[in-house]
């Protein structure tokens, strides 16, 4: 387990555990947490509480979420060699230029990992279509 | 960050349990494992525990001198951490004179001190607001802000992660 000081999400240090972890955007929780709260209020009825911090994370990802289509976001999840982490926040952050995916996954920008801007243009593109056509 | 990541958990059966039948075994280690689960709001490796999604394995049962029988049992399940450089968007819940408060997902503590918000101003009223004079944009409760994560502190009496966050880098500042 990475110390603290060790840790940076910009160089994609963020822990061995973290790396085969896998990521998911809000849109994938959403999915997950929307089925688990119909399970829990089927199981108990509406007379138990929801536990503080699922309540506060579904209404995050509700608000949050770009997707509703997560069979074509795991297409472009296959067709990109990129880190399950940037990955993910580029599916969150939806961000609209190359520049932009460069300063919000800084990542991207080291050498040596064949993304040059056209892929990376190449892929916000495909997301773009995504959302099109959802 | 959400993340998916498989744990190891003991479960302890306490022997009145034992007694049902053998079948019910399996639905007594899940339910207790998920209230374990929804008692342990967070920790300080893994982040806020959200929800399992699947029960990988049981194994042995090893009986304890108590009379209690232990399961080692692995699943999957929800978690959400927030890493340092990691860029985040969060909605402001209260204004401050030194800072703005925001929460982001089950978070609820994190801090955007008025200093790492470049060109922004503070101004007093029954509405507090952080202005930028250069651009007119607003920081104000409610608003959706994008900014970066500095660092995170896990405060061990409360379970819960409090952040520190930025505005300092490009693309950062509030989302329309």
């Amino acid at each position: 387990m990475l110390r603290g000081e060790d840790e940076d999400a910009s160089e994609l240090k963020i822990g061995e555990d973290f790396l085969k972890a896998k990521c998911l955007m809000n849109s994938e929780v959403a999915i997950l947490l929307e089925h688990r709260y119909d399970q829990m209020k089927q199981m108990s009825g509406d007379s138990t509480p929801l536990p503080q911090v699922f309540e506060k994370s579904l209404q995050y990802v509700k608000c949050f979420s770009r997707f509703t289509n997560q069979g074509s976001v795991k297409q472009v999840r296959d067709r990109y060699q990129l880190a399950e982490f940037e990955l993910a926040v580029i599916g969150n952050l939806c961000p609209e230029t190359v520049e932009e995916a460069k300063a919000i996954v800084p990542s991207l920008k080291t050498k040596g990992r064949g993304h040059d801007d056209e892929a990376v243009e190449r892929l916000l593109n495909d997301l773009l279509m995504i959302k099109k056509f959802e | 960050m959400f993340l998916k990541v498989e744990l190891p958990w003991n479960v302890v059966i306490p022997p009145a349990n034992l007694v049902a039948k053998g079948l019910m075994l399996k639905k007594s280690i899940s339910l207790r494992l998920l209230k374990g689960f929804a008692a342990n709001k967070a920790t300080k490796d893994h982040g806020y525990f959200l929800a399992i999604t699947t029960v990988e394995s049981i194994g042995e049962g090893k009986v304890r001198r108590s009379g209690d029988v232990v399961y080692p049992v692995v699943f999957s399940c929800i978690t959400f951490k927030l890493f340092r450089g990691e860029i985040i968007e969060g909605v402001v819940h209260h204004v401050l004179r030194n800072g703005v408060l925001m929460n982001c997902g089950p978070v609820e503590n994190i801090f955007l001190y008025k200093d790492l918000m470049p060109d922004y101003r503070y101004v007093p009223g029954e509405n507090p607001i952080f202005l930028n004079e250069k651009t007119g944009s607003k920081i104000v409760k409610d608003v959706l802000v994008r900014c970066v994560v500095l660092g995170t502190k896990w405060l061990e009496e409360e379970r819960e992660f409090r952040g520190l966050v930025s505005l300092e880098g490009d693309y950062l500042g509030p989302v329309s």
